[in-house]
């Protein structure tokens, strides 16, 4: 209601613009940047699991080593829910949600999983992260009118990974 | 005092989109309060009439620096800080695009 009566306003007085000024067109959104981010998260936590089985000393190589895998774990757990959230925030429109109406709460399943594969070493929830981010990256392809087909990561892990049938 | 605003552009996505209107203040005293996290209208040499983000104040300076939410923004990591005395005004009243 007031939306449009501002609308109405502008239209006969004009108002001011003021720019949110973006450097490149945003237009450019795609779902495998979180994808292998969310790969990369399983492979982390595979690597740490690696580490502290085989009976390594804890000396000062191994908690450097340990201290990296972590590093790149939060960062690939959070850059995941990153990229997600800009394609959810800045691409998604209400049609594409009339479309798919579970979207947002595969949204914010990724959210969530996101949260849990950084505080933890949890490979089931990681691996649901991977999930997740799949079904979104179906949704999001689908949009697009373009086709997906499902294939095994040709890198470790060897996870089934959403692509577009291109 | 008042001053009524369009949007335009994405870089404050998804707080702030293309078509929304913001209500701003221009009253000066409300303009010496500008904290990290306000959404202000400034005016840029390069690029005009702009909405940003305020992420800090250098006060002794009198200069601010802005931001968008979108990693495509172009803002102070662009264009260095802003000065205090460019500020237009500050969003006090968003009215968001009917998006249904």
């Amino acid at each position: 209601m007031i939306y449009e009566l501002i609308t109405a306003l502008d239209k006969r007085l004009g108002f001011d613009r003021a720019s949110a000024h973006c450097d490149i067109p945003c237009g450019i959104y795609d779902p495998s940047a979180a994808q292998i981010a969310a790969l990369t998260v399983v492979r982390m936590i595979d690597l740490i699991t690696d580490l502290e089985s085989k009976g390594n000393p804890h000396d000062a190589a191994f908690h450097n080593t340990l201290g990296r895998y972590v590093t790149v774990k939060e960062e690939h757990a959070e850059k995941a829910k990153h990229e997600i959230r800009i394609i959810w925030g800045d691409y998604i429109k209400p049609q594409h949600v009339e479309k798919h109406p579970g979207v947002h709460d595969v949204v914010y399943k990724i959210m969530m999983l996101g949260s849990k594969s950084r505080q933890t070493t949890d490979r089931d929830a990681a691996v649901q992260l991977v999930e997740a981010i799949n079904q979104f990256a179906e949704i999001f392809w689908d949009t697009k009118g373009i086709a997906t087909k499902r294939a095994k990561a040709p890198y470790n892990p060897p996870l089934e990974i959403v692509y577009p049938a291109l | 005092m008042f001053r009524l605003i369009m949007v335009t552009g994405e870089s404050l996505s998804p707080s702030y989109q293309e078509g929304d209107y913001v209500v701003v203040a221009t009253i000066p005293f409300l303009l010496h309060r500008i904290n990290a996290g306000d959404t202000i209208v400034f005016h840029h040499d390069k690029y005009g009439n702009m909405i940003k983000q305020v992420d800090s104040v250098d006060d002794p300076e009198g200069r601010v620096y802005v931001v968008g939410t979108n990693p495509n923004s172009v803002d102070s990591w662009r264009f260095g800080p802003i000065r205090r005395e460019d500020i237009t005004g500050k969003v006090i009243w968003h009215i968001p695009r009917r998006r249904d």
